[in-house]
């Protein structure tokens, strides 16, 4: 650049913004500056937009990646929570050329606030039908149960399959029950039910009401039957099951409390680390913030200096 | 003792997990805030964060010293903020603020700011981003670099891969198309005021 400077040299203007010009080029512009009110208005201008972006702050977000090997003994691999594996990472164009270092992954400080892996969510899903399934068998095939495959009577939808219980069950409440609702579903559906006269429908309903209660007193007395049932277990054998089964627990909610404890530590220095960061940055925009001002007073006497020496 | 960005790599590079953390520790604020202000997008400048060190991890044998780690990294975040932008197809959106709950404001902000200045900071804050974020992209991040992140003009050329000249040119349309905006949302500045 020359140690002219011409109105309208915008890259010269913005290179003495930021002071990085020769030094020869600052002084001419800042004498031309002096003179050129237009110039001067441009620049105070392009300062104060830099004193706006100064209060750009962006929002605080936890970060405290840390890099973990697949085989470091202290890392959180696998399924342990908070690990993120490479491979799940959305694919974006490389911007150098990747060295791929197998087994590495990155974590965050706070894993429980991220969403859990699709495979995982997946596992979850199936252990839970899983789960829901054995227990429908299991009840299904305790004794005094209605029917010995209940699995085909859940399977099998509409009005074959209240019939199907009606039929596979002998003798008991839910018999009646069932039979009762196979009639009603019936006559619903033949269009019969809307022909029965109120009387008719109230006495139907008693009927059905004295069934239900007669039902439930059946299944009481199965209840209280078989809870008074021997069971075949020991009192000494169900107490040291209780006591393991205690332990266990014990033990689980003081691997929990350790896992949490270490956890509320590190999220404690992390947190520490950004509130210094924090502060720091702080104290940076107020002394950013304190020069600009400066210098906008510094310029601004000097130009009413220049204005008044002129007149 | 510190150890230099350059020593940290060089250990990185001997299989060194704690160094490269340690790396991690002193420049993903920056990158955060990098990616923050080019994307305007608070979990996904996270993401960018997250994925320029993985990156950088998996690209530190190929790293060979030419340039300062900082600037490498600051390639790594642009570029991947560029394919984010590029994914997105639209401007990127702005989070907004959420409402000054005073309560709040001034548990965040301690007994020095009072919670005027806080609120008034925050305003001023979401109106620069809002005019941030509709500024073209070259020109929003010349400026993130360049304020925010102390660069000089050759570093920013070299980063953007575009000449000095137009860097500058960036930087002046951008400051001047910022001014406008703000002086529409009612932030005049206060120099002109003065004059």
């Amino acid at each position: 650049m020359t140690e002219r400077f011409q109105c309208g040299d915008t890259a010269a203007l913005v290179s003495y913004l930021y002071e990085e010009c020769a030094s020869a080029d600052q002084e001419a512009i800042s004498t031309h500056v002096s003179l050129c009110v237009a110039c001067a208005a441009e620049l105070a201008a392009l300062q104060s937009a830099r004193v706006h972006l100064a209060a750009w702050t962006p929002p605080e977000a936890e970060l405290g990646f840390r890099v973990v090997g697949a085989r470091d003994p202290g890392s959180r691999t696998g399924t342990s929570p908070g690990v993120e594996p490479m491979g799940e990472r959305p694919g974006v164009s490389p911007g150098v050329s990747p060295g791929v270092s197998p087994g590495v992954s990155l974590s965050s400080g706070s894993w429980w606030r991220q969403p859990l892996p699709a495979w995982a969510q997946a596992a979850a899903a199936c252990l839970l039908f899983a789960a829901g399934l054995w227990l429908g068998v299991v009840r299904g095939s305790t004794p005094g149960a209605t029917s010995s495959e209940p699995m085909s009577d859940i399977a099998v939808s509409g009005g074959e399959a209240t019939a199907a219980v009606g039929t596979a069950s002998t003798g008991t409440a839910s018999t009646d029950i069932a039979s009762a609702s196979t009639t009603s579903a019936s006559a619903t559906s033949t269009g019969e039910a809307s022909t029965l006269a109120p009387a008719a429908l109230r006495a139907e309903l008693e009927a059905l009401e004295r069934r239900f209660g007669a039902a439930l007193t059946e299944l009481r007395a199965e209840t209280a039957h078989a809870i008074s049932a021997p069971s075949g277990i020991s009192e000494t054998q169900m107490l040291a099951r209780v006591r393991a089964l205690l332990e266990e627990s014990e033990q689980r909610q003081q691997r929990e409390l350790a896992l949490r404890t270490a956890q509320v530590v590190r999220d404690f220095d992390s947190q520490r680390q950004v509130d210094l960061a924090q502060i720091q940055r702080n104290l940076g925009q107020i002394d950013g913030l304190t020069g600009a001002e400066v210098r906008e007073q510094r310029q601004m006497l000097n130009y009413l200096m220049r204005v008044s020496e002129q007149r | 003792m510190t150890w230099t960005d350059e020593d940290l790599v060089a250990r990185s590079r001997g299989g060194d997990l704690e160094s490269f953390n340690q790396l991690i520790l002193r420049w993903e604020r920056p990158i955060y805030a990098f990616a923050y202000r080019v994307i305007g997008r608070e979990e996904d400048a996270r993401d960018v964060c997250q994925d320029t060190f993985l990156r950088a991890f998996r690209s530190l044998p190929g790293f060979r010293g030419q340039a300062k780690f900082s600037s490498w990294l600051y390639q790594i975040a642009m570029n991947l903020c560029r394919d984010w932008m590029r994914r997105q197809r639209r401007a990127p959106t702005v989070q907004m603020a959420e409402g000054a709950d005073p309560a709040e404001l001034a548990a965040e902000g301690g007994p020095v700011e009072s919670i005027e200045d806080l609120v008034a900071r925050r305003e001023i804050s979401a109106v620069v981003e809002e005019a941030m974020a509709l500024l073209p992209e070259e020109q929003r991040t010349a400026i993130v670099l360049k304020e925010y992140h102390g660069m000089t003009f050759q570093e920013i050329a070299t980063l953007q891969g575009c000449p000095l000249s137009t860097v500058k040119t960036r930087l002046y349309q951008g400051l001047t198309v910022l001014r406008r905006l703000l002086e529409k949302q009612g932030r005049r500045p206060q120099l002109v005021k003065r004059i």
